[in-house]
C-alpha cells in the first residue's frame, strides 16, 4: 500500500479585487483533478513554475488548506475525515525561513516543537541533538534564530520537519533561496531519508534538482500534471528532436515567436537571466538542428543579437516541460 | 505518552513560549504598569478640575467610599487587564500569522482550543502581574488594612478574567479571517470602559445601556474589585455575583472557541492561515 495516495485533488480560491464598493469575485483553479501515489522509499518530485500549485498541493496535504473536491490519504489517513492522525504521520517543511520563532534560539525552537508533537523529554533532547548535529547547528543551538543567515534558518526549518521521525515527508522548494552549500547538504539529507524508508514529496521549479533527487517526477502546469515517469523516461520521450541551446546578448523576447514559424522548428523559448536583464538563453527543439542552425543565426543576426556560444544539449527536464507547454519554467 | 501527558506538555510548552516573548519584548510589559497610574492621575486631576473643592466630598456621596485613588486605579487596573486579555490573544495569534509561525502550530496534531488556552493562561499570569504591580502597591500604600482581602480579590479576579476569554477566542478567530487586529479590540475596549463603570457605578448609565452593561464580566469584576477591597465584603456578600461570573466562566469560552472554529474554518476555506 502506498504511503501517500492522491485522488483528484482540486482547489478553487474564490478572491474579490477591485475598490470597496466595486468588487467582483474572481475565482482561481490552483489545482485541478491532481491524483498521484508515493511508495515507502520514494521520492517524488513536483516539478514546475511559479504558480503552478505546487504550495497549494503541500497545504491541502498537510490540512492547512481545505480541498474544494477530492481527497488524499496518508499512511492510511483521509485529509478530509482525519486531519489529526494525518498529520501525525507527516513531516512539513513549508517554504522559507518565516517558518520559526526568531525570539526563541534554535533549540528552544525544537524543544517547542517537539511538545506540540507530544515527544517526551528523554526522546526528544536526544533527537534534538541527533537533528542539531545533523544539520551543522550544533554549536549555534543557544543562539537566538534572529542572529542566523538564511541558511541555518533553513537547515533548522529542515530538522524541525525530521523531529518526530514521521513517515511521510513533505518539502516545499526545501533549497529556494538558498546558498550552493546548504542546498548540496539538504539534497543529501533528502536522499539519505529515502534509504531510511520515507515517502517524501518535494516540489521544486529547479530540474535539476528535480531530476538529481526524484524517483519519479511530476510536471505540474496551471495546476494540471501533464506528465508523470521517472526522470530517464521523461528525457527520452524528448530524444526525437535536436536541442540547441544559444547564449546571447541583447536578447529580444520577440525572437522566439520569429523562430517558431521555421517549419522544423517545433518549440522556441527565451530565457532571461536573472541578473542581467538583456542577456539569456534560447532553447531550441527543432527536427535536424545542424540544418536549421544557418537560418536561426541568421534571423538572430539581423535583429542585433549578439550571439555568445551555441551547443547542442541532452535534454533536460525543462526541454520535457517545453515540449510540452511551449514555455520555459522560468518565466 | 499517555494523552493526558502529552496535552500538558504541550499546554505548558504554548504557555512558556508565550511568556518567554512577553519578557523578550520588555518595553510592552513597562507600559502595562504604568497606564493604570497615568489614567487614574488623569482622572482624578479632571475631578478636581471639574468638581472644585467639593470634588471629594461629593465623590464620597455618590460612592459610599473617600478613596478616590483606590476606587480608580481598581477600574484603571481592571480595563488594562481585561484590555490585555481581549487583545493580545488575538494579536498574538496575528503576529504568528505574519510570522509564519501560526501555521507551524497548526500543522502539529494539536486541539486549537489547546493553542488558545495555552496563550491565554500566559495572559492571565502577565494580568495577575499586572494586578500585584498596580493594584497591591496601591493598596499597601493608601489602604493597608486591606491586605487580606486583596487575596479575595486575587480570587474573584481570575474568575472574572475567564469569561472574558470567550470574547477573547472571538476575536482571535475574527483576527485570523480578516487580518484586522485593532478595528474590532479598540472598539469592544473603548465600549467596554464605558459599560462596565471604569470609573464610575454603572448606575449613573441610562438604564437600558445598564442591562448591557450585565451581561460583561467586567462590570462584576470592577464593582466586586470595589466591594471587597473598599468596603471588606466577604464571598458570602457577593455569592450572587460569583455565581453569575462562574456561569460565564463557563458559556462565554464554549460560545468564543464556537465561533473560532468557524472563522478558522472559512480560513481553510480561503487559504488564509498564512496571508498577510
Ligand atoms: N490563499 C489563496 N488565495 C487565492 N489564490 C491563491 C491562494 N493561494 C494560492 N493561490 C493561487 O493559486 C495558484 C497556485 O499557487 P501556489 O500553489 O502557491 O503555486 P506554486 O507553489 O506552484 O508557486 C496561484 O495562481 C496563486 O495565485
Ligand atoms: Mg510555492
Amino acid at each position: 500500500m502506498p504511503l501517500v495516495e492522491v485522488q483528484a485533488l482540486s482547489k478553487t480560491f474564490e478572491t474579490k479585487e477591485g475598490r470597496l464598493f466595486n468588487r467582483v469575485a474572481k475565482k482561481v483553479t490552483a489545482l485541478d483533478g491532481v491524483s498521484f501515489t508515493i511508495s515507502k522509499g520514494e521520492i517524488l518530485g513536483l516539478l514546475g513554475p511559479n504558480g503552478a500549485g505546487k504550495t497549494t498541493m503541500i497545504k491541502m496535504l498537510c490540512t492547512l488548506v481545505q480541498p474544494s473536491s477530492g481527497d488524499a490519504y496518508v499512511n492510511g489517513f483521509s485529509i478530509m475525515k482525519a486531519p489529526g492522525k494525518v498529520r501525525e504521520n507527516l513531516g512539513v517543511m513549508l517554504t522559507g525561513e518565516r517558518t520559526l520563532y526568531w525570539k526563541l534560539t534554535g533549540k528552544e525552537n525544537l524543544e517547542y516543537f517537539a511538545a506540540l508533537y507530544h515527544m517526551n523529554r528523554e526522546e526528544s533532547a536526544k533527537r534534538i541533538e541527533y537533528l542539531l548535529d545533523l544539520v551543522g547547528l550544533k554549536d549555534r543551538a543557544d543562539t537566538y534564530v534572529e542572529n542566523y543567515s538564511t541558511g541555518m534558518r533553513i537547515r533548522l526549518s529542515f530538522a524541525k520537519a525530521l523531529l518526530h521521525d514521521a513517515p511521510v515527508l513533505l518539502f516545499d522548494e526545501p533549497t529556494l533561496g538558498l546558498d550552493p552549500q546548504s542546498s548540496r547538504l539538504i539534497r543529501e539529507m533528502i536522499l539519505d531519508l529515502r534509504k531510511k524508508g520515507h515517502a517524501i514529496l518535494l516540489t521544486t521549479h529547479y530540474m535539476e534538482e528535480a531530476d538529481l533527487l526524484s524517483d519519479r517526477v511530476a510536471i505540474i502546469d496551471h495546476g494540471k500534471i501533464i506528465a508523470m515517469a521517472a526522470p530517464s523516461a521523461l528525457k527520452q520521450s524528448v530524444k526525437s528532436s535536436d536541442i540547441i541551446e544559444i547564449e546571447a546578448r541583447n536578447l529580444q523576447p520577440e525572437i522566439v515567436e520569429r523562430l517558431k514559424t521555421f517549419t522544423d522548428i517545433y518549440d522556441a523559448v527565451a530565457l532571461f537571466n536573472d541578473s542581467a536583464a538583456h542577456s539569456g538563453v534560447i532553447k531550441i527543439h527543432a527536427e535536424k538542428g545542424k540544418e536549421v542552425l544557418p537560418g536561426i543565426l541568421d534571423a538572430l543576426v539581423r535583429r542585433d543579437i549578439g550571439v555568445t556560444k551555441v551547443t547542442f544539449i541532452e535534454p533536460t527536464l525543462e526541454d520535457v516541460f517545453i515540449e510540452l507547454t511551449g514555455r520555459g519554467l522560468r518565466d | 505518552m499517555t494523552d493526558i501527558a502529552g496535552t500538558t506538555k504541550a499546554l505548558s510548552a504554548i504557555f512558556m513560549k508565550e511568556l518567554k516573548h512577553y519578557t523578550r519584548y520588555p518595553g510592552n510589559l513597562a507600559f502595562l504598569f504604568a497606564i493604570p497610574f497615568l489614567f487614574t492621575f488623569m482622572l482624578s486631576a479632571m475631578g478636581t478640575f471639574v468638581g472644585g473643592s467639593n470634588a471629594a466630598q461629593y465623590f464620597f456621596q455618590r460612592t459610599g467610599t473617600q478613596n478616590f485613588f483606590v476606587y480608580q486605579i481598581l477600574g484603571s487596573a481592571i480595563w488594562i487587564m481585561t484590555w490585555v486579555v481581549i487583545e493580545d490573544l488575538g494579536s498574538a495569534l496575528r503576529n504568528e500569522q505574519i510570522k509564519g509561525t501560526l501555521e507551524q502550530n497548526f500543522l502539529a496534531p494539536i486541539n486549537r482550543f489547546l493553542l488558545l488556552v495555552g496563550v491565554a493562561l500566559a495572559h492571565i499570569v502577565i494580568s495577575a502581574l499586572i494586578f500585584i504591580g498596580v493594584v497591591f502597591a496601591t493598596v499597601l500604600v493608601l489602604q493597608p488594612g486591606s491586605l487580606l482581602s486583596l487575596f479575595l480579590a486575587m480570587l474573584t479576579l481570575i474568575l472574572g478574567l475567564t469569561p472574558m476569554f470567550g470574547i477573547a477566542f472571538i476575536f482571535s478567530g475574527f483576527v485570523i479571517r480578516f487580518k484586522e487586529p485593532y478595528a474590532f479590540t479598540q472598539i469592544v475596549n473603548m465600549i467596554f470602559a464605558v459599560l462596565a463603570g471604569t470609573y464610575y457605578p454603572v448606575s449613573v448609565l441610562p438604564s437600558w445601556l445598564q442591562i448591557v452593561s450585565r451581561i460583561i464580566p467586567q462590570t462584576y469584576l470592577i464593582e466586586d474589585m470595589r466591594l471587597i477591597i473598599l468596603f471588606n465584603k466577604s464571598l458570602v456578600d457577593l455569592y450572587g455575583h460569583f455565581i453569575l461570573l462562574g456561569v460565564m466562566a463557563l458559556v462565554y469560552p464554549a460560545l468564543g472557541y464556537y465561533f473560532f472554529k468557524r472563522f478558522e474554518n472559512r480560513a481553510k476555506v480561503t487559504g488564509d492561515l498564512s496571508k498577510f
